[in-house]
């Protein structure tokens, strides 16, 4: 009942944004669908229905359990805020020219269909029809990232999609694999992950390391892992702002929950110690390899998007520990970040409008008296920037600290390594927004710049967002601890 | 009933032509055969299902073989060369080329080497039949012979060409390793023609909005002119 009921409203969505006439109209319609599915999945927690393994259709493929109703609350929170700070975005990328009024009813009607396809996901058993959704997200998000129709968006585009579904062709293979592991096993195979989590603990280990492999290249290129990564800044860098908030909090989710559902897997057979080592390592490489990249950028987009890279390494590493209380603080840092980095996003974007500078892909961002300009904007930079490399009061501290604490108990040398890397990249940030932000325009030359009136509704999501991880990092109640600890549970850790 | 025997056979004949339409979609310069080519692979797909159908009668391979016919051999190669008209209209094709000699060794080496991986991997499991464990390498390599086309092709529409086949190979795994469910295969190809389509219309954006692209950034007086072709 509850699955049609998400797919009857994106439905309703959808019509409505085909038939709608004005801007207006179709924003709005994005605006409740994502409304209505985070009041649907409040009341799915609230009414502590879940786990929910009987749906009324579908049963066989679906099913609704803490982590994806934990990843879906997520997701349509962040829907929410960027429907709202598109409407004012979305209007002035017309106006500057970089977006055709043509294609509105294109970008609004991906992006609800995105949602959909994003819960869907979230909540789909069968691993292989969580692929297929997967693979979905990778083709409508393109289509957002190219929706600017410039050249540099269309490479981008390209290159993302090429990137992602070529490496998600090898997780194919690693389901096949899965499949015919559980075959051999059970003598009917299936890839429905509560079935598979059953068998699991029959499973040989050298096929259950070969599944993994394969499975963990295509999620690993989803969510922007060392070598896969390549895709994600440019795709970042040149998607409309309101869009890049939902690939770095909402899509690298959707990689990373693909991990964690198919380590739970690994972690209750012998093949587990094998699997961590080889997060710990791809994950210190991918932080290595975006805090180096942090460090000369020049770009701020580009700057928050590498430091997504960073964060999904600190997952992966958090992941390869894989004691409860890591987990814990794995699932913890998905919310953190996901929040953080769409409010940095937001802010980002209402910068790029005032400055204009993202149509001269590599010149410096050349940013001037952004106090007196853009206040609300550059706060949630700098107060997002202290969030992300993780300062006390911030949830994404809690989730470090903690992730450090647990890293110290599995591999010291890796602790070192990895703290290192994080000054670092903590460096690369602060470096930037000092130098950017002191820059101030001599008593003449303060005419040229116009000051951009940035509506309510972008500044109300950042604000929002940052109100948001302050209350989540400084207060933790019992019933997110419970939650969290439920999800932990379920996965079997 | 047909003697098992030849229909084995027949499928070892028609291993030898997935490799070789796989070398040739790797070496060829000429984009109009390239689809004719990748037409011919989903064929040859198409009867190997057929002959596994005969040999084990499980109905879910006749189901792929109709659903791989009119996707891959019908729909999706007429699309693509559709667009390559409109494409070849505007201008010639130039493409970036990996030397045919150069990567006809490299897949002979990958082939040997998922050969040797898989027979360790797959020691001691009921896949390890010659039959289908020789299906599992050919359509590995497969895979692997179409991620070359992929990354070493500049055009997007040569790349959707790497992709399909390595797709082909994809299926070919699933085909002779295991039996999987009919309505995974039948999301993927949906999958597919999402993606051909969808790729294949950006490539064309991207040769009609140059100009305008290039006007407005004029207008803007933010760049002089940029790098012709990608």
């Amino acid at each position: 009942m509850i699955l049609a009921a998400f797919v009857l409203v994106a439905a309703a969505v959808l019509a409505v944004i085909a038939l709608g006439r004005t801007h207006r109209q179709m924003n709005s319609a994005c605006i409740a669908e994502a409304a209505i599915f985070l009041a649907l999945s409040g009341w799915l927690i609230l009414s502590s229905q879940i786990p929910m393994t009987s749906l009324a259709f579908g049963s066989e493929f679906f099913f609704i359990d803490h982590l994806g109703i934990y990843e879906v609350l997520i997701a349509t929170v962040i829907f929410l805020l960027a429907a709202v700070y598109a409407r004012g975005y979305v209007e002035n990328l017309i106006e500057a020219r970089e977006l055709s009024r043509g294609s509105l009813k294109l970008f609004y009607g991906a992006w609800a269909f995105l949602l959909l396809v994003i819960v869907l996901a979230f909540f789909s058993d069968n691993l292989a029809l969580f692929w297929i959704f997967t693979e979905l997200t990778t083709v409508i998000s393109a289509m957002l990232v190219a929706i600017l129709y410039a050249r540099d968006n269309i490479d981008a585009a390209i290159k993302y999609i090429f990137i992602a579904s070529v490496s998600m062709l090898f997780s194919f293979v690693g389901l096949i694999f899965l499949f015919e592991i559980s075959r051999s096993v059970v003598g009917t195979g299936t890839l429905n992950w509560t079935v598979l989590m059953q068998q699991a603990g029959a499973f040989p280990p050298g096929m259950v390391i070969a599944a993994f492999a394969l499975i963990f290249i295509g999620f690993a290129a989803k969510s922007g892992i060392f070598p896969f990564h390549t895709w994600l800044p440019e795709a970042h860098v040149r998607a409309p702002s309101a869009v890049s908030a939902i690939l770095s909090g909402v899509l690298l989710n959707v990689g990373i929950y693909g991990i964690i559902r198919v380590f739970a897997i690994v972690h209750q057979t012998t093949a587990v110690s094998t699997v961590s080592l080889l997060l710990l390592v791809f994950g210190l490489l991918t932080v290595f390899v975006a805090a180096m990249s942090m460090l000369p950028q020049m770009k701020l987009k580009k700057l928050i998007a590498f430091s997504s890279v960073e964060n999904m390494g600190i997952l992966l590493i958090g992941l390869a520990v894989a004691t409860p209380l890591a987990i814990f603080w794995v699932l913890f840092h998905v919310m953190a970040h996901a929040f953080t980095k769409a409010g940095l996003f937001f802010s980002a974007g209402i910068l790029h409008l005032q400055y204009h500078s993202t149509l001269s892909p590599d010149a410096v961002d050349d940013m001037q008296d952004v106090f007196s300009l853009q206040p609300v904007a550059a706060w949630g930079i700098i107060l997002g920037g202290l969030a992300i490399t993780g300062m006390p009061l911030f949830p994404v501290f809690l989730s470090k600290f903690f992730l450090l604490v647990q890293l110290a108990g599995f591999s010291p040398v890796a602790l070192v390594i990895l703290l290192t890397l994080l000054f670092i990249a903590a460096g690369a940030f602060g470096y930037f927004v000092i130098r950017t932000f002191t820059q101030v325009s001599g008593p003449g030359a303060h005419t040229e710049i116009v000051r951009y009136q940035t509506p309510a509704g972008m500044n109300l999501p950042v604000i929002v967002l940052l109100v948001l991880i302050l209350i989540l990092g400084t207060v933790i109640t019992s019933g997110e601890v419970a939650f969290l600890d439920q999800v932990v549970a379920e996965l079997m850790f | 009933m047909i003697d098992p025997a030849l229909v084995q056979s027949v499928i070892r004949i028609l291993f030898a032509v997935v490799i070789v339409t796989a070398a040739y979609i790797i070496s060829t310069r000429n984009l109009i055969s390239l689809v004719s080519v990748y037409a011919l692979q989903s064929l040859t797909l198409v009867l190997m299902a057929l002959a596994l159908w005969s040999l084990e009668g499980a109905t879910v391979l006749l189901a792929i073989a109709a659903v791989t016919f009119v996707s891959k051999v019908l729909v999706i190669p007429y699309f693509i060369a559709s667009i390559q008209e409109r494409i070849r209209i505007r201008r010639d094709i130039e493409f970036h080329f990996l030397s045919p000699t150069t990567s006809l060794l490299l897949s002979m080496a990958l082939i040997l080497f998922i050969y040797i991986a898989l027979a360790n991997i797959l020691e001691g499991t009921p896949a390890r039949e010659s039959l289908f464990f020789f299906g599992a390498v050919i359509g590995l390599s497969l895979m692997l012979m179409g991620m070359m086309v992929t990354f070493s092709r500049k055009r997007a529409i040569t790349k959707v060409l790497g992709y399909l086949s390595m797709e082909n190979g994809v299926l070919l795994f699933g085909m002779f390793v295991t039996e999987l469910p009919f309505i995974i295969e039948f999301l993927i190809i949906i999958d597919l023609v999402i993606l051909v389509m969808l790729t294949t219309i950006l490539t064309v954006g991207l040769d009609s909005t140059l100009e305008e692209y290039h006007q407005r950034l004029h207008r803007f007086h933010l760049v002089g002119d940029t790098e012709d072709g990608p």
